[in-house]
C-alpha cells in the first residue's frame, strides 16, 4: 500500500453558528497521487481542502472532531504557515492571493517570512518562475501580467517553498478552456518532475482526465467515493447527481458498460476511446 | 545619486517643518526644486495630472481663505506652504518604491509591520477595486440603476453600487488575510528583506536637513 500524504480520520466539522459541513470523513490521499476532489456546489469541497491545510479548524474556528494527518503528522496545534511549507494551497480567487507588487517579491514573500537567505530566495524565485514558464519576470509589476500569468505566478510562489503536496481549489474557474488545459498540463509536469502530490477540486473534470490517478467524490458533506479513479468513477456514476461531474468520456464509457454489459478499457483520451470502441461491435437496440 | 527610503522619509518630514520655519522666499525655492526634481524623476501623464490636481486644490484653498477674510498675502503664503508640503510627498512617492518606504518605516521608525503592509496592499488593490467598481456599476445599471436627479437622489441611488462593492472588498480581504497567514506574514516579513545601508549621499542630505531645520537657531545666535 502506498504511503499516505493526507489522512482524515472520523473528521466532522461545523463552522461557527452553522450546521455540520463535513460528516464522518475518512479519506486517504496517497503520496505521489494526482487526486481529484469532485462534488456538487455546497458539498464541502473547499472546507475539505481547508481541513487538509490546517486552516479548518485552526484558523477559521468552528467545532470539529477527528484528526487530520499531513505526511504522518497531525495538524493539531501547528501553525497554518508551517503546514503551508509542506502543503501548498491555491484558492479559487487567485487575484486576492497575490500580496506583493512585483512577481519576484510575490515569490520571495513566503520564503523571507520563513527565514531563507537572500541568495536562496533569489535562486528559488528564478527556478520557480522558470518552472511555470515565466523566466526572467522577477521585476514585472503584477499589472503587467495577464490573468493566466498571474495564476502561474501564484503556482510559482507555492512551488518555491518546495511543498510535498499542492492543494488547488478550482484554480481554473475564471480561465478560458485553453488557459485551463495549459495550467493543468503545467501542474501535471510539476507532479511528474518533483513527485508532488496534487489534490485538485474541479467541476470540469474533463481537463483532468489524462492525469487523474485518484478520485474523491463528496455530496452533502459526506464522502461518496474515495479510491483510485477507475474504482471510484462507477460509484460516482451510480449517483445521478454526481454522474454529470465525471469526465464526459467516462460518462459514455460507464453508460456503455451498463447498457451492453461490456468491460471497456481505461479511457484517458478520445483516441483511447476510439481505439477501444473499434474492438467492439455495438448493435443499435430498439429501446 | 540614490537616496535610501529612510533619508527620503526624513527629508519629506523635514520639508513639512521647513515651510513653517524658513522664510517664504526659501519655501518658494523649495517648491521650484521639488518641481524640477519631480519632473526629472517622472514626467508621465499621471505625474502631470497629480501636479495639476495639487495646483487646483491649492488655488481652491487660497480662494476659500480669501472668502473667509484672510488677507491676500497670508492666503498665498498658506497656499504655498500646503503645496510645498504635499509636493514633498509626491516627490518621495515618485522617487521611492512603496515597498522600500514600508520597509524603512518598519526597520527605522519601528512602525508595526501590519501598518506598513497596509501601504503596499492598498497600492496593490487599487486597480482591483477600480475594476470591481466598474463591474458593479455595469451590473447595477443593467438592473435599473441610474445616476439622474439631484445630489441627494444620486447619492441614495449610488448605495446600490456601494453595498455589493463593499461586500466584494470584504470577501477579497478575507482571502488576502488567509493568503498572508499561509505565507507566514509577521515580524519576519520586513526583517528578512535585504536592507538598504546609508551611503555618503544620505549622510550629506541628512546633514543638510539638520542645518536647515535648525535655521532659527543660526539666525538667533550666529
Amino acid at each position: 500500500m502506498m504511503e499516505s500524504a493526507i489522512q482524515l480520520q472520523d473528521f466532522y466539522f461545523a463552522y461557527k453558528k452553522s450546521d455540520i459541513v463535513l460528516h464522518d470523513i475518512n479519506i486517504n490521499v496517497r503520496k505521489g497521487s494526482f487526486t481529484v476532489l469532485a462534488g456538487p456546489s455546497g458539498a464541502g469541497k473547499t472546507t475539505l481542502c481547508k481541513a487538509m491545510t490546517g486552516i479548518v479548524p485552526y484558523y477559521m474556528g468552528g467545532r470539529y472532531s477527528g484528526d487530520v494527518k499531513v505526511l504522518g503528522e497531525s495538524t493539531r496545534g501547528r501553525r497554518v504557515s508551517d503546514i503551508a511549507m509542506r502543503v501548498g494551497f491555491i484558492m479559487e480567487d487567485y487575484e486576492s492571493q497575490l500580496v506583493s507588487l512585483t512577481a519576484g517579491e510575490e515569490i520571495a514573500f513566503s520564503l523571507l517570512n520563513h527565514g531563507f537567505s537572500a541568495k536562496e530566495v533569489a535562486e528559488r524565485t528564478r527556478k520557480a518562475l522558470e518552472d511555470v514558464g515565466l523566466p526572467g519576470r522577477e521585476s514585472y509589476q503584477l499589472d503587467e501580467l495577464s490573468g493566466g500569468q498571474r495564476q502561474r505566478l501564484l503556482l510559482a510562489a507555492t512551488l518555491a517553498v518546495h511543498p510535498e503536496i499542492i492543494v488547488l481549489d478550482e484554480p481554473v474557474s475564471a480561465m478560458d478552456p485553453d488557459g485551463a488545459i495549459s495550467l493543468y498540463k503545467l501542474v501535471y509536469d510539476i507532479h511528474k518532475a518533483y513527485g508532488t502530490t496534487i489534490v485538485a477540486v474541479e467541476h470540469r473534470t474533463d481537463y483532468l482526465l489524462p492525469y487523474v490517478t485518484d478520485l474523491i467524490a463528496l455530496k452533502e458533506g459526506r464522502v461518496i467515493a474515495s479510491d483510485s479513479f477507475e474504482a471510484a468513477a462507477p460509484k460516482m456514476y451510480a449517483d445521478p447527481e454526481l454522474r454529470c461531474l465525471l469526465p464526459s468520456l467516462w460518462q459514455v464509457k460507464l453508460g456503455l458498460e451498463e447498457r451492453f454489459g461490456v468491460d471497456l478499457g481505461d479511457w484517458r483520451s478520445e483516441q483511447d476511446a476510439l481505439a477501444d470502441l473499434k474492438t467492439y461491435k455495438f448493435e443499435r437496440r430498439a429501446d | 545619486m540614490k537616496l535610501t527610503a529612510f533619508t527620503q522619509i526624513i527629508v519629506t518630514i523635514a520639508v513639512t517643518a521647513w515651510v513653517f520655519i524658513l522664510p517664504v522666499e526659501a519655501v518658494a525655492t523649495i517648491l521650484v526644486i521639488e518641481l524640477a526634481l519631480l519632473l526629472y524623476i517622472k514626467h508621465d501623464r499621471m505625474t502631470m495630472a497629480a501636479i495639476g490636481g495639487l495646483a487646483v486644490f491649492t488655488g481652491t484653498m487660497v480662494l476659500l481663505q480669501l472668502l473667509f477674510g484672510t488677507p491676500l498675502e497670508q492666503s498665498l503664503i498658506g497656499g504655498l506652504r500646503m503645496l510645498v508640503m504635499t509636493m514633498a510627498f509626491l516627490c518621495m512617492l515618485a522617487a521611492t518604491r512603496i515597498q522600500d518606504i514600508a520597509k524603512a518605516l518598519v526597520d527605522r521608525f519601528r512602525l508595526p509591520c501590519e501598518y506598513a503592509f497596509m501601504l503596499t496592499t492598498a497600492l496593490r488593490f487599487v486597480p482591483n477595486f477600480l475594476t470591481d467598481s466598474a463591474i458593479t456599476l455595469d451590473a447595477q445599471s443593467c438592473r435599473g440603476y441610474s445616476n439622474r436627479g439631484n445630489i441627494v437622489k444620486r447619492f441614495l441611488a449610488y448605495l446600490v453600487v456601494i453595498r455589493p462593492l463593499v461586500m466584494r472588498a470584504v470577501a477579497k480581504s478575507e482571502t488576502l488575510a488567509l493568503s498572508m497567514e499561509l505565507k507566514g506574514f509577521g515580524g519576519n516579513t520586513y526583517k528578512n528583506m535585504p536592507s538598504e545601508p546609508l551611503g555618503f549621499a544620505d549622510y550629506l542630505v541628512l546633514l543638510l536637513v539638520v542645518v536647515l531645520s535648525t535655521y532659527p537657531f543660526w539666525i538667533e545666535y550666529i
